[in-house]
């Protein structure tokens, strides 16, 4: 009887066309859109990916964003590294700032400051040049796929900050922002001066811990005996993406779309296969006049909607799949995140559109009567 | 001699017993006491009232009478999709209103056999497909399936049409694949709807020339049951292929059936043979 079902389904080719289309578009809807809100999360820490050393970030306790901090002072980063169980402690300068064009245009850069002796927070991927030479008088590292919107500018050349003269001595491969800014990076000393600030210059301290010290404890400890926030890199990146969530309209829209596809695959669903019971629902009762007992034909249902679930699924995630690979490219702007729950929790809602799709048709069959083989 | 649309004598009434088994036949169909209602309170229908009808193995019944008299709700309860109100259906021994719903779906799939005016044949599968699938109910491979219903296909000459679709074939062939679908597993009991009302004059006597021959052979090779058809209809051009005809009126059997039925059942109409059937 399963393969009646299928040949029942299979060669009524319009709507089993429709059918697919319709779940396709609705696994698109909902994963691609999920993956582009999980990535631009991901990506929203990326300022914070780019930093591998620390165990803390040391900040202001209200700060939960990148760039959007109260900075402290020197006399903070000397009471952090007065704390027992820190090993090192070092300023870590982000903010933002314009870059003026050759062609007399400017674009907003993220400007990163490290500390020029240690070098800690330095880029995770040199492409070109020494990190050494940012040590140089107003050197800068340009981040790769920044390059295009600074109107390509080669090692070298100079580039004027806010004013100031910024000699660019390489280049490299960063994880960019939630901002799609231009990343420079810098020395600590330059960056102040790029972007003049008041008497407190130092937006984060990044701290190692001592080996075989307690993360947590120490970070306790650091409020307790600083009255600042102390966050590990994982509490850090948890502040952003709870930062863009509630400060951000980009959770609520995201959520409507995926909601929406919900709805549209739900109803595309619903619409096209209860027509499809309906315009078969003679021969499912000739079937049951024939000795089909209920749940067979029941059986015979759920496989038809499982079946065209699982194609639809399996077309929309392919869908997805191609514009994840167009994010992947170095620089685009696209950034889907397709983790493993993400395909969990899709195919989970996909089948949930199918069974709730077919709860009116199951209902038609069930209260089928045979008699009505001789209307 | 086998009986033929002419030599079979036609006789009446709800209980009046069939020559050709020699009234030693088993009953295939017992009806007493049969009432069917549908509807509550002043727009109720009394489709049935007090219906009682007995039907030997062996024997090829029509069902006549105007539209609305109940005849078609008669053959629902006789073939079991559909209950009486009261009294008792039985077929084949069997009271439909005593079973589960699961025991009387298999036991529809083992007795009883279906033709309808609509040939209600599944527009997405074959014909062959179409006639396999009592025996797939059954619980047959699909493969032994498909080779009894080729065989059965052949029976009635469309064994050059097994991979066609139904839209592909004529209404007179639709209803063959239908007959063969009805006959392919082997029911002791097979129902017609008005099996020629949707056929020109020449197709439907072949229709029931194939139903007709049904009712003449036995169940299966190694039993002696012989089939029971009830064919409900308003076609006088066919009254001659029954055994017995039992006329119908606002939902009761009549004990006589009128003479102008009669008449007609005496007259065996002749059609040339068409090329294009």
């Amino acid at each position: 009887m399963n393969l009646i079902a299928l040949r029942m389904l299979m060669r009524d080719r319009g709507k089993y066309i429709a059918l697919i289309a319709g779940l396709a578009f609705a696994t698109l809807l909902l994963a691609q859109q999920g993956s582009i809100f999980l990535g631009l999360l991901i990506r929203a820490t990326g300022p914070l990916q780019n930093v591998a050393q620390p165990d803390l970030w040391i900040t202001d306790p209200f700060t939960t964003y990148v760039l959007e901090y109260r900075p402290m002072s020197d006399r903070e980063l000397q009471r952090v590294r007065a704390v027992p169980g820190i090993a090192w402690a070092e300023p870590f300068f982000s903010s933002r700032a314009p870059v003026e064009l050759p062609d007399g245009s400017f674009k907003t850069a993220q400007i990163i400051g490290i500390p020029r002796s240690t070098l800690i927070g330095q880029p995770p991927v040199i492409t070109q040049g020494r990190i050494e030479d940012l040590r140089a008088p107003d050197a800068v590292f340009v981040d790769e796929s920044s390059r295009s919107r600074l109107a390509n500018v080669q090692i070298g050349q100079t580039l004027k900050l806010n004013d100031r003269r910024a000699v660019v001595v390489g280049f490299c491969q960063v994880k960019l922002g939630f901002e799609s800014n231009a990343v420079l990076y810098t020395t600590y000393d330059n960056a102040v001066r790029f972007t003049p600030v008041g008497r407190e210059s130092i937006p984060f301290i990044l701290a190692k811990a001592n080996q075989g010290q307690n993360i947590e404890q120490l970070a306790a400890r650091v409020t307790e005996r600083t009255g600042l926030g102390a966050f590990t890199p994982d509490q850090m990146r948890g502040r952003t993406i709870g930062f863009i969530l509630s400060e951000t309209g980009i959770g609520i829209n995201f959520g409507i779309t995926v909601l929406l596809g919900f709805v549209v695959g739900l109803a595309v669903v619903t619409a096209i296969f209860y027509q499809f019971t309906l315009e078969n629902l003679r021969y499912f009762a000739v079937l049951k006049a024939m000795g089909t007992r209920s749940k067979t034909l029941v059986r015979m249902v759920l496989l038809q909607a499982v079946v065209v679930g699982f194609i639809g699924f399996g077309i929309g995630i392919g869908a997805v799949g191609g514009f994840s690979l167009l994010g992947r490219k170095p620089g685009a702007e696209l950034t889907p995140y397709f983790p493993w729950q993400l395909l969990v929790l899709a195919f989970f809602a996909i089948l949930l559109c199918i069974f709730m799709g077919s709860l009116l048709s199951l209902r038609k069959v069930i209260r089928l009567e045979p008699a009505i083989v001789f209307k | 001699m086998p009986p033929t649309a002419a030599n079979i004598p036609i006789r009446q009434g709800p209980h009046a017993q069939p020559d050709r088994t020699n009234g030693s036949a088993k009953l295939a169909v017992r009806l007493r006491g049969v009432t069917k209602t549908f509807g509550e309170g002043r727009t109720a229908v009394h489709a049935l009232k007090d219906i009682a009808l007995d039907v030997p193995e062996g024997e090829l019944v029509m069902l006549v009478g105007p539209s609305g008299c109940g005849k078609t709700t008669l053959v629902s309860i006789i073939s079991g999709v559909l209950d009486a109100d009261t009294g008792q259906a039985e077929v084949f021994g069997i009271d439909w209103r005593q079973l589960r719903p699961d025991e009387r779906a298999k036991r529809r799939q083992e007795l009883v056999g279906f033709v309808f005016q609509q040939f209600n044949l599944i527009p997405t599968l074959t014909v062959v497909e179409n006639v396999s699938v009592p025996l797939l109910i059954g619980g047959m491979k699909e493969k032994q399936a498909q080779e009894r219903s080729a065989a059965a296909l052949e029976s009635v000459g469309l064994a050059d049409r097994l991979s066609a679709f139904p839209n592909q074939l004529s209404g007179g062939m639709q209803q063959r694949v239908a007959i063969a679908r009805a006959v392919v597993g082997t029911p002791r009991l097979i129902v017609c709807d008005e099996p020629t009302a949707s056929l020109d004059a020449k197709r439907g006597q072949d229709v029931m020339e194939i139903i007709r021959g049904a009712s003449n052979s036995s169940t299966s090779n190694t039993s002696d049951h012989r089939r029971c058809v009830i064919v409900v209809t308003h076609d006088s051009r066919i009254f001659h292929y029954a055994d017995r005809i039992v006329e119908m009126d606002d939902g009761r059997l009549k004990d006589h059936v009128s003479k102008h039925i009669l008449d007609e059942a005496q007259h065996v109409p002749k059609y040339e043979d068409d090329p294009a059937k």
